[in-house]
C-alpha cells in the first residue's frame, strides 16, 4: 500500500532529475555565477515571485567579510571599500579575502563544526589542535575537496604531527557510528534507519548499513608517542575482525550472536579482499609506543579511496550541494545532509550545474565559492518582505545568526578593543577565540549547534547576558584605538562621530533619521558618562548585528 | 533496543504522504509549528488555567524501591514494604508520607519505554520521541507553555529548576524555550542589572528606536524572534520578585522537609501559583549501578516528603484540581541486582506516578510480572504516557505541528490516551 502510494512521486522526481540533466549540458560554456542566477530566475518567474532588490555596497561587503572571514570589516577597511568608485570592486574583494589567511582560519572553524561539532564523543578528540592545524594548511593552499577528505578517511600518520586521523579517532571500536557519519557527512546519505530495521521508505537495507560499517570494523585507537605537551595517536587497523549482523532489532533477543557481515559498497559492488595467510594469528590489541603497522589488507583505505571516486553517486552532489548552502543559506536540497528521494532539490537543474561544474574543476573550493559569491543570487539585499530565514527560492538574502566565535570577533572590531591592544602591543590575557569574554559563557549563549538546519534557536537568556552580562570588558579599556576614546576625546563634530559609529559596528553609514536620533542622544549632557556606552552597546545588541544578512 | 533509531522516522504513513507530496511540490518552509494549531485554540486551553509540575527523578529511580515491590523474590532488593491508604497496596518503606496519599496518585507500573540510556531516555521522557538527526522535538514544558500558558505573561511560561535539557523548545521556536533557574531556585546569571534605572531606560528606548527603524524594512522572522527574546528579557525585571521565595521557604520548611528538593518543590508550587504553566523540578541523582540501596535511603525519603507536602500544599490552596504533577525519569532500574548491590538500566517494566489536574486518584494502574521481568498487562510506552498528560491538560495529543513540511502531532502518532487514568 505504502509502495502504491508513493510511486507517483518517486516517478515526478525521476522526471525532475531527466530535465535536470538536460538542461545542465546547455550550460557548458556559461560561468557558473550566470547559470546560478539564470536557474534561479526561473523558479522566480513560473512561481511569479518578486525578489528583493540587489544588496547596496555596504550591506555586501559585511556580509562578505562575515562569510569568507568569520567577522565584520574593520572601520578603514569599510571607508574604503565604500569610498572606491571602480566597477568591479565586488568581484576585487571577493578575490582578496579568498586569499586573506583568515579564510583558511574561518574555513577550519566551519567544517570542524561539521566534522566534530561543538561535543565530539570522545577519545581525545575534544583538543584537536593537530586537526585544526591540518585543516587550516589545507584551505590555505587551497587544496581539493577531494583531496582533503580523501586524506582525512586515509587517516596516515598520528593526531598531532598529520592531525587528519582524529577525525575517525572518534568512532573507533564504533563501527556503525563511522558509518552513520561518514555516509551523512561526506555523501548526505541518512543511514542510521537501516541500523535497526531496513530503511522504511528508502531504498536502504539493514545488511547495506553493516556492509558500510565493515569499513570501519578493525580500526583502533594506538598511543604512539607525545610531540611536546601534545599526545601522538595513530589509528591502527587490525587484519582481522568484522562487525556482527543479528537481524532487525524488534526480533533481537539477549545471547543471540549475528553473522559477520563483509564490507559493501553502499548501492554498489562488495569489496574485494585477499585471503589472509593460512594460520593467520594476530594479538587482539595493537601494540602502543609506536606507529601501528599497515594490516594484511586496509578496508579503511579501500572506502576512502572509494569515496571520492566517479562512481560514488552521492560526493561530489553532496559537497556542491553543503557548500552552496553554506554560503546560499539553504543548500539547493535543505537539509544538506540528506539528499534523499523524498527531499528533493528545490531546483534541480541548478544542483546538477552545480555538481558538474565543481567536479569539472576539480574540486577547486576556492574557485566555487568565487563563482557562488559572484552571482546575483547571493548578491540580493536582506531587505524585503519573505519572512524566511532562508527564502526557498533565494529571493532574498539569508538570516543566518553570527557563532559565538563570529559574534565575539566581529565585537572586538566594532568596538577597536582589537586596534587598541594592537596599539599599546599587549595581548589579550586569555587568547582564545572568545578574549576578553568568557569562552563558557559565549558557547553556553551562542554556542550551541543549532537546530541541525541552522535555524535561529536564541531565547531570553541570550539578551540577559547582552543586557547585563560582562560586554563592559570590551569597554573596560577605553584608551587610544577604541571607538569610545574617538567617541568621547575626538575633537570631530558630532555629526561625524555618529558616521563613524554605525560604520564601524554596522559597516554602513546612518539614515538621516537615525543621525539625527544619535546626534541628539550623543549631545545630551546629563547624565554624560554612559551616553557613548549605550550607544555603542546599542549597535552591539541590535538585530542587524546579531545576523549576517 | 538500539538508541540510534531516528524514531521521527517513525511517522504515520499519511503524516509520510503530507510530507513527499509537499516536498515534491517544493515546499519546505520554517514555520515554527503554525498551520493547524490555531492561536484560538490556544487561548482556549489557557483559561482554563492548568498548570503541570514535573518532578524529574534524573538517573532512574528504581521501581523496585518505590512502587513495584517484589518482596521475597530475588530481584526484591533489602525494603520492606508498607501499607497504604489503598487497601491491598503496598509501597516502599522509604516512601511513609507518599504512602498516605495514594488516595491522590495514579501510579503506573506498567511502563515500557524504549531508550535505555541517560541522553536518549531524557530526551525520550521530556519530548515523548526519540532524539532524531533531522527533527528538533520540543519538550512537553515547551508544548504546555504553547497550549497552556498565558501568551500575554511578564513570566516565562516554561521554567526548569536544576533539571537537565537536551531539546528545549526544538521547532515551536524560541519563544517557548526553557528558562532555567538554578538548584536553589534562583534566577539565571546575569538575571539582575546593575545600572541606574533612568539610564537603563534611555538605553531601552535608543535600542527600540533602531529596532523599530530595522524591522520596517526588514521582516524576516528571525530578527523578530530576537526582538521578542529581548522584550521577554526586560519584562523579565518587572516580575522578579515572584521568584524570590525566600520568605515562603522559611515559612515552609518544616512542611516540605529542609532539603533542596524541598526547597524546588515549594519554588514550583510559588510558580504555578504565580500562574507559570509548566514547572520541572529536577532530583539528582538516581544512577544507582553501585550501592543501589543505600543510594535510595538517602535519595527516596528527603524527595517524597518534599512530594507529599506540595500535593498538600496545592491541594489546601485549591490548585491541585488545575495542577498536574508528574512524577518521573528517564529509565527505571534493573530487576537483577549486580555484583556491586547496584541496579542498572532498564526500560521493559518500570513505574511512573501522576496526580492531580484531569487523573483519578488511588489508581494502581498496569502490573509487572513475579519478578518485574516485563510488564504482565497494559504496557504504558512514553508515546502513551504523553498523549495521557496532553490530554489531561486539555490538550488534544493529536494536534500537529511543522517541523518543516512533516506534521508532527504532539503525541507520537499511534499512541493511545490511557483512560482509565483520566478522572
Amino acid at each position: 500500500m505504502l509502495e502504491k502510494l508513493l510511486r507517483p512521486v518517486s516517478s515526478f522526481a525521476a522526471a525532475v532529475v531527466v530535465c535536470g540533466m538536460l538542461a545542465g549540458t546547455a550550460h557548458a560554456e556559461t560561468p557558473l555565477r550566470e547559470v546560478i542566477d539564470a536557474e534561479v530566475a526561473k523558479v522566480w518567474k513560473e512561481k511569479g515571485i518578486n525578489p528583493s532588490a540587489p544588496a547596496p555596497d555596504a550591506e555586501f561587503l559585511r556580509r562578505v567579510y562575515l562569510d569568507l572571514l568569520g567577522t565584520t570589516p574593520s572601520y578603514q577597511e569599510t571607508a574604503a571599500f565604500l569610498d572606491d568608485a571602480a566597477p568591479d570592486k565586488r568581484a576585487k574583494l571577493i578575490d582578496k579575502l579568498l586569499d586573506d589567511p583568515r579564510f583558511a582560519e574561518h574555513q577550519t572553524r566551519e567544517w570542524d563544526m561539521v566534522l566534530f561539532g561543538r561535543n565530539p564523543p570522545g577519545y581525545d578528540s575534544g583538543s584537536r589542535e593537530g586537526f585544526i592545524r591540518f585543516l587550516r594548511e589545507q584551505f590555505a593552499k587551497n587544496a581539493p575537496y577531494d583531496q582533503i577528505v580523501k586524506t582525512i578517511l586515509l587517516a596516515e600518520g598520528d593526531t598531532s604531527n598529520q592531525g587528519a586521523p582524529m577525525f575517525l579517532m572518534q568512532y573507533q571500536r564504533n563501527p556503525e557510528d563511522a558509518a552513520v557519519a561518514v555516509t551523512k557527512i561526506f555523501m548526505g546519505v541518512q543511514l542510521e534507519c537501516a541500523r535497526c530495521h531496513d530503511h522504511p521508505f528508502e531504498d536502504y537495507t539493514q545488511v547495506d548499513f553493516y556492509g558500510m560499517a565493515a569499513f570501519f570494523a578493525r580500526l583502533q585507537r594506538v598511543e604512539a608517542g607525545t610531540n611536546g605537551k601534545e599526545k601522538m595517536l595513530a589509528l591502527g587497523e587490525k587484519s582481522t575482525g568484522d562487525v556482527l549482523f543479528t537481524g532487525p532489532a524488534i526480533d533481537a533477543t539477549p545471547g543471540k550472536k549475528g553473522e559477520p557481515i563483509a564490507p559493501k559498497f553502499l548501492k554498489g559492488e562488495p569489496l574485494a579482499e585477499p585471503e589472509l595467510p593460512q594460520d593467520f594469528k594476530e594479538p587482539p590489541n595493537i601494540p602502543g609506543g609506536k606507529m601501528p603497522e599497515k594490516p594484511q589488507f586496509s578496508r579503511k583505505d579501500a572506502f576512502a579511496e572509494w569515496v571520492a571516486r566517479p562512481d560514488n553517486p552521492w560526493f561530489a552532489r553532496e559537497a556542491a550541494n553543503r557548500i552552496f548552502g553554506q554560503f546560499l543559506g539553504k543548500g539547493v536540497v535543505h537539509p544538506v545532509d540528506n539528499l534523499s528521494d523524498v527531499n528533493p532539490p528545490s531546483h534541480p537543474a541548478l544542483l546538477d550545474a552545480l555538481e558538474k561544474e565543481f567536479v569539472a574543476h576539480r574540486f577547486d573550493i576556492k574557485w566555487y565559492v568565487r563563482e557562488l559569491l559572484n552571482s546575483k543570487t547571493y548578491q540580493l539585499s536582506s531587505a524585503g518582505s519573505a519572512t524566511e530565514a532562508f527564502p526557498l527560492y533565494y529571493e532574498r538574502a539569508k538570516y543566518r545568526p553570527l557563532s559565538a566565535e563570529e559574534l565575539a570577533a566581529s565585537w572586538r572590531v566594532a568596538t577597536g578593543y582589537d586596534e587598541a591592544l594592537a596599539k599599546s602591543g599587549k595581548k589579550p590575557e586569555n587568547a582564545d577565540d572568545f578574549a576578553p569574554l568568557t569562552r563558557g559563557y559565549m558557547l553556553s549563549f551562542f554556542g550551541k549547534p543549532g537546530d541541525g538546519e541552522g535555524n535561529f534557536q536564541g531565547g531570553m537568556h541570550e539578551h540577559l547576558y547582552l543586557n547585563n552580562g560582562e560586554l563592559a570588558r570590551l569597554f573596560a579599556n577605553s584608551g587610544d584605538g577604541t571607538l569610545l576614546h574617538y567617541l568621547s576625546k575626538s575633537e570631530d563634530p558630532i555629526e561625524k562621530k555618529v558616521e563613524r559609529l554605525f560604520l564601524q559596528m554596522l559597516s554602513r553609514p546612518p539614515s538621516e533619521e537615525e543621525a539625527k536620533f544619535f546626534v541628539a542622544y550623543l549631545s545630551e549632557t546629563e547624565p554624560s558618562g554612559q551616553r557613548q556606552q549605550n550607544a555603542i552597546w546599542t549597535l552591539m545588541t541590535c538585530s542587524e548585528f546579531r545576523f549576517n544578512h | 533496543m538500539n538508541p540510534h533509531c531516528p524514531r521521527n522516522e517513525h511517522i504515520s504513513r499519511r503524516a509520510l504522504m503530507k510530507g513527499a507530496l509537499a516536498t515534491a511540490a517544493g515546499a519546505t518552509v520554517m514555520n515554527w509549528g503554525g498551520l493547524t494549531s490555531t492561536p484560538a485554540f490556544a487561548a482556549e486551553v489557557a483559561k482554563k488555567q492548568k498548570h503541570c509540575i514535573m518532578l524529574w527523578m534524573n538517573g532512574g529511580a528504581s521501581q523496585f524501591e518505590t512502587f513495584d515491590m517484589k518482596v521475597g523474590r530475588p530481584t526484591g532488593g533489602i525494603f520492606r514494604e508498607i501499607d497504604t491508604d489503598l487497601p491491598g497496596y503496598k509501597v516502599c518503606e522509604l516512601m511513609p508520607e507518599i504512602a498516605k496519599r495514594i488516595h491522590k496518585l495514579a501510579v503506573i507500573r506498567s511502563m515500557r519505554t524504549s531508550q535505555i540510556d541517560h541522553p536518549g531516555g531524557i530526551y525520550l521522557m521530556h519530548a515523548g520521541y526519540a532524539e532524531a538527526a533531522n527533527v528538533r522535538f520540543p519538550e512537553i514544558g515547551a508544548i504546555v507553555a504553547k497550549y497552556a500558558g498565558d501568551p500575554n505573561s511578564d513570566l516565562p511560561n516554561f521554567v526548569k529548576i536544576s533539571a537537565p535539557s537536551y531539546t528545549g523548545a526544538g521547532f515551536l521556536g524560541p519563544k517557548y524555550q526553557p528558562f532555567g533557574l538554578d538548584q536553589n531556585g534562583r534566577l539565571p546569571t546575569f538575571s539582575v542589572s546593575g545600572m541606574n534605572p533612568a539610564d537603563e531606560q534611555r538605553r531601552h528606548e535608543l535600542r527600540s528606536f533602531i529596532e523599530e527603524s530595522y524591522a520596517r524594512d526588514h521582516q524576516a522572522e528571525p530578527t523578530r524572534m530576537h526582538q521578542q527574546a529581548y522584550e521577554q528579557a526586560r519584562r523579565l525585571q518587572n516580575v522578579r520578585s515572584v521568584f524570590d521565595v525566600e520568605s515562603e521557604w522559611q515559612k515552609y520548611k518544616e512542611k516540605y522537609g529542609d532539603s533542596a528538593i524541598g526547597r524546588k518543590c515549594l519554588t514550583a508550587r510559588c510558580l504555578v501559583e504565580a500562574g507559570i504553566a509548566f514547572v520541572e523540578a529536577g532530583h539528582d541523582n538516581y544512577d544507582t549501578h553501585a550501592d543501589n540501596f543505600t543510594g535510595h535511603k538517602a535519595r527516596v525519603p528527603v524527595m517524597e516528603k518534599a512530594w507529599a507536602a506540595l500535593l498538600d500544599d496545592l491541594e489546601e490552596r485549591g490548585l491541585l484540581q488545575d495542577t498536574l504533577v508528574i512524577w518521573t525519569g528517564e529509565i527505571g532500574r534493573t530487576p537483577s541486582i549486580n555484583n556491586r548491590s547496584g541496579r542498572d538500566h532498564y526500560v521493559r517494566s518500570w513505574s511512573t506516578a501522576l496526580a492531580g489536574a484531569g487523573v483519578k486518584g488511588g489508581l494502581v494502574y498496569g502490573e509487572s510480572d513475579r519478578d518485574g521481568h516485563d510488564v504482565k498487562d497494559n504496557p504504558v510506552t512514553e508515546g502513551d504516557f504523553f498523549a495521557t498528560i496532553y490530554k489531561a491538560l486539555g490538550i488534544d495529543p493529536t494536534i500537529e505541528n511543522y517541523a518543516g513540511i512533516r506534521p508532527i502531532p504532539l503525541a507520537p502518532f499511534g499512541s493511545k490516551v490511557v483512560e482509565d487514568l483520566l478522572a
